[in-house]
């Protein structure tokens, strides 16, 4: 229905826009998974403990396994728990004794393992992290990462129970019988341990120091590696230039001409320099002057944005003939491959990230609101240039033919060949709040009417009555706003 | 073994086992490299360790001979450097001909010189000195040890990038097309829009809340860091707490990054003596180069429309000229008529030359935004995120306030741009409907 190779080109760049915003999409959702885990109650564990297996509830949602284990893996798991029952014996002293006495006979009462397991009440903690709690409610995406329902989970918890042998000996895999007995003992026991909050005791928290060293290493590494690149020998550089210089005599080939990563890399400059200049216009138009010397700084402003324009557009020549000599270079990698990111480069390029400072959510929030929204503005007017009937392309719409096979009606239209309708259809949905015209006997608002197929019969309407007539039915219809 | 020997002589004597070692494989060239002989096998090794997935050093030394068994680590290194990132399955897999064939064409498109290279068999048999040759090549031109590391760098806080460079760059049409035959439906497009704006929404709403949670994150840890220019912990670092599993990852993938991070700072240190040696190498294949060949012939031509963006430009700037030129000329016939009579004495004359240097010094320093690729005044790269309640940041961090502001004027901008297109659109479309008797056409009202 629409003519050329532009409009396919449009609905390539839709997909690409429609995929990248899938991809932000995704990673967005990943980091909001991270966070909202952060934010609930952590798991009961020692800031060096494994993450603990699923709680009761979940335990309820995986009621029969997957894939019951093997003789060999529930006997490797009675020793563990076994194992793992002494080492909190040790820890947990007498007052809790009974409650361990009692583990061993639930054990031996159990057939079938269920996938999932429960930790039991942990001992005291020397106080790092805060309080543990038993029978808390581990989140169902801690549950998904760390204890697969699925039939892995019985191999992952031994790897899991035999550091925390190493670590803490806190808990034991549980089978899912002895779960509901376990759920008394908690809340029997004297003292349960609150709930590790990020909120109430997030402030005690303290990184490892393991991990500040390698961090702080991390840091000043990067830092060298910067100063280093602002400061390189002037040695090496002189040597590498000679080098790339004798590749170049050495290699018999014709002279240099431009790259096509050039001519991208020009072409990349030269849009950013329109975009530039442009801005710089509209500011200049836009400033009021006080008083003459402004008005003269202002149009010399304007002729001097003028002049760069010309140099720009002469710079642009030279480019279009040295890609006319060049026949067309496949790219199968998609785009080519930047020596360079855009990003990087200049004259202080910091390798490491710089501090973004902000000092409450609403500013964080309206930054990165504005950040998606010039993004997007950005899109749609590298949409908005991609369309059919866009004067860029310079593809004048006479010279399109209708096609013959586009048959839709406009309501309240003559039946024309299919272009224009088809235009008409194409072209409103850039520009905002066009009216539409309901087919006559439509109250109030009323949704546009569905598309007509290309068999469909005409709907009747006052498709052949002249202009006049026609326009007395507008008087008496109802206006849809899209 | 010749490593070991190599490096065990270095570390024991290096002027004269290196000297030695090296020199009967080199030629003469002179004697002052003897001294500095002892450092290539460690240049060489530092270039490996930073290298992703690097190949041993032996790799080097038979490569400058030659020897087709270094050829395939060669293409694998140099598909891993010139390749995209991220670097996926996709691309991993694919098979080593197909891996040399977009080996050879991203470094044509590059402007890679030397013309053996593309001739090579892409089976991996032979040419490893060849492929030295283009590694070198490629380290030569631009920090790409830095750059590969710096892309592969683990986030250790929570980041934001605030330009748009890569939007900004590039103007260009995306990846090949799907196919060509088939009419294209408005309708189709329509509906492609809406899902676009609807995807659009949800993204500014996902990522609200995103920013709710961050916030929250980073108030309660407030204190918590060793760091105090940082404060508070990062999103990164929390969860390593709460999972110390995952934290012994991140901490070996530090580790390994630290490593890398030093063989290139030692690189760095060492790399002249390797260049002085690429030379020896270059010196070795000159009498072997072949005649002139004519390029791109064995080379599929998948088609590429390249001369589009370049119009698309041209037509902008074009635009750009004309909308420019009418309101220079306006402003100089109005200022032709106000100041025509006076300001002609000497004592004006310092004036006008004062206003003609200082915008002279503005617009270059605008050239000098694009031409550098990197504008100075505005920042670039990802930034981590730091919640202060004073707000109070260093001279090289950036505040929020003042980056909102700048994106502030960006969206208007861009605002007026896109109601200018929308503005012409509407032009095109009125001159179409006036074209067209019977055709009426309501058009929006005044806003």
């Amino acid at each position: 229905m629409l003519p050329g190779d532009c409009s396919r080109r449009l609905v390539a760049e839709l997909q690409g826009a429609l995929d990248a915003c899938a991809e932000r999409q995704l990673q967005l959702e990943q980091s909001l998974r991270v966070c909202r885990r952060l934010l609930q109650a952590w798991e009961p564990t020692e800031t060096r403990a494994s993450e603990p297996p699923p709680g009761p509830e979940t335990n309820e949602e995986d009621p029969s396994p997957a894939c019951a284990p093997s003789p060999q893996d529930l006997k490797e798991l009675e020793f563990l728990t076994q194992a793992l029952e002494k080492a909190v014996r040790v820890r947990r002293g007498i007052t809790m004794a009974g409650e361990t006495d009692k583990a061993p006979s639930l054990k031996s009462r159990s057939t079938v393992a269920p996938p999932g397991a429960i930790a039991i009440a942990p001992p005291q903690t020397p106080g790092r992290a805060g309080g543990h709690a038993s029978d808390t409610r581990p989140t169902k995406g801690s549950c998904q990462t760390t204890v697969p329902p699925k039939g892995h989970s019985e191999r992952q918890l031994l790897s899991l129970g035999d550091k925390t042998r190493v670590r803490t000996g806190a808990r034991a895999p549980r089978p899912g019988p002895g779960l509901r007995d376990q759920q008394m003992t908690p809340s029997a026991a004297p003292k349960a341990p609150k709930a590790f909050t990020l909120k109430e005791k997030g402030h005690l928290l303290r990184l490892p120091a393991a991990f500040r060293k390698v961090a702080s290493q991390n840091a000043s590494l990067w830092a060298q590696l910067s100063s280093m690149q602002t400061s390189d020998s002037t040695d090496a550089t002189a040597a590498k230039t000679q080098f790339l210089q004798n590749m170049q005599t050495a290699s018999g080939g014709p002279q240099p001409r431009l790259s096509a990563q050039e001519v991208e890399a020009e072409t990349g400059r030269l849009w950013k320099a329109c975009t530039l200049l442009r801005l710089r216009m509209r500011e200049e138009l836009s400033a009021a002057p006080m008083d003459w010397m402004q008005e003269y700084r202002c149009l010399l402003m304007l002729e001097g944005l003028q002049a760069m324009v010309g140099q720009c557009l002469h710079r642009l020549q030279e480019l279009r003939a040295a890609v006319a000599e060049q026949p067309p270079r496949p790219c199968p990698m998609g785009r080519p491959p930047r020596a360079s990111p855009s990003c990087e480069g200049g004259a202080d390029p910091a390798w490491s990230p710089q501090l973004l400072v902000y000092s409450s959510t609403q500013e964080l929030q309206t930054l990165a609101a504005l950040r998606l929204r010039v993004a997007m503005l950005d899109q749609q007017i590298h949409l908005e240039k991609a369309t059919p009937g866009h004067p860029s392309l310079q593809e004048p719409l006479t010279h399109w033919k209708p096609s013959s096979h586009c048959n839709c009606t406009l309501h309240g239209f003559p039946q024309q060949g299919g272009l224009y309708p088809a235009l008409f259809h194409w072209l409103t949905w850039f520009i905002p709040h066009v009216y539409w015209i309901c087919a006559p006997g439509g109250q109030g608002r009323c949704p546009p009417p569905p598309w007509p197929g290309p068999d469909d019969p005409p709907i009747p309407g006052p498709t052949q009555g002249t202009v006049a007539s026609w326009s007395r039915e507008v008087a008496g219809i109802a206006l849809w706003e899209p | 073994m010749l490593v070991r020997r190599s490096r065990a002589a270095a570390a024991g004597d290096p002027k004269e086992a290196g000297a030695g070692s090296m020199g009967r494989r080199r030629r003469p060239v002179d004697p002052a490299a003897g001294a500095r002989a002892g450092a290539l096998p460690e240049a060489i090794a530092a270039l490996s360790q930073s290298l992703p997935s690097g190949p041993s050093p032996e790799i080097f030394r038979r490569a400058k001979f030659d020897r087709p068994e270094a050829t395939p680590a060669l293409w694998q290194l140099l598909f891993r450097v010139l390749a995209p990132l991220p670097l996926d399955n996709r691309l991993v897999s694919l098979a080593r001909e197909v891996q040399a064939r977009l080996v050879k064409s991203a470094l044509r498109s590059q402007g890679y010189p030397r013309l053996a290279l593309a001739q090579l068999p892409e089976d991996g048999s032979q040419g490893s000195r060849e492929l030295l040759l283009a590694l070198s090549w490629l380290l030569a031109r631009g920090p790409v040890l830095e750059q590969m590391l710096a892309q592969t760098r683990v986030p250790l806080g929570d980041e934001m990038t605030v330009c748009q460079c890569e939007a900004l760059a590039s103007p260009g049409p995306p990846a090949p097309q799907v196919r060509a035959e088939d009419p294209v439906d408005v309708r189709h497009v329509q509906w492609l829009m809406g899902k676009l704006r609807f995807r659009w929404r949800q993204l500014v709403s996902s990522q609200q809340e995103q920013c709710t949670l961050l916030s929250k994150i980073h108030l309660y840890t407030s204190g918590c860091h060793g760091d105090h220019s940082l404060g508070h912990l990062s999103v990164a670092e929390a969860e390593m707490l709460r999972d110390p599993e995952g934290g012994q990852q991140l901490l070996r993938t530090l580790e390994c990054e630290n490593r890398r991070l030093e063989a290139v700072l030692a690189w760095r240190r060492t790399e002249l003596v390797f260049w002085r040696w690429m030379d020896t190498v270059l010196d070795t294949c000159v009498l072997g180069v072949p005649a002139a060949a004519s390029q791109g012939t064995f080379l599929p031509q998948i088609p590429e429309c390249r001369g589009g963006v370049l119009e698309l430009v041209a037509w902008e700037l074009r635009a750009l000229q004309e909308e420019l030129q009418e309101a220079a000329e306006h402003r100089r016939a109005a200022w032709e008529a106000k100041a025509g009579g006076c300001g002609r004495g000497p004592e004006w004359s310092a004036v006008w030359r004062a206003s003609r240097e200082a915008v002279e010094k503005e617009l270059g320093a605008l050239r000098r935004c694009w031409e550098q690729d990197r504008d100075p005044a505005q920042p670039h790269g990802p930034h981590r995120l730091v919640r202060r309640e004073d707000g109070a940041a260093g001279d090289r961090d950036l505040r929020a306030a003042e980056v909102i502001r700048t994106l502030r004027s960006q969206e208007a901008c861009l605002e007026a741009v896109l109601h200018q297109l929308q503005g012409q659109c509407r032009q095109e479309l009125a001159r179409l409907a006036g074209a067209l008797p019977g055709l009426i056409w309501i058009p929006p009202p005044g806003r």
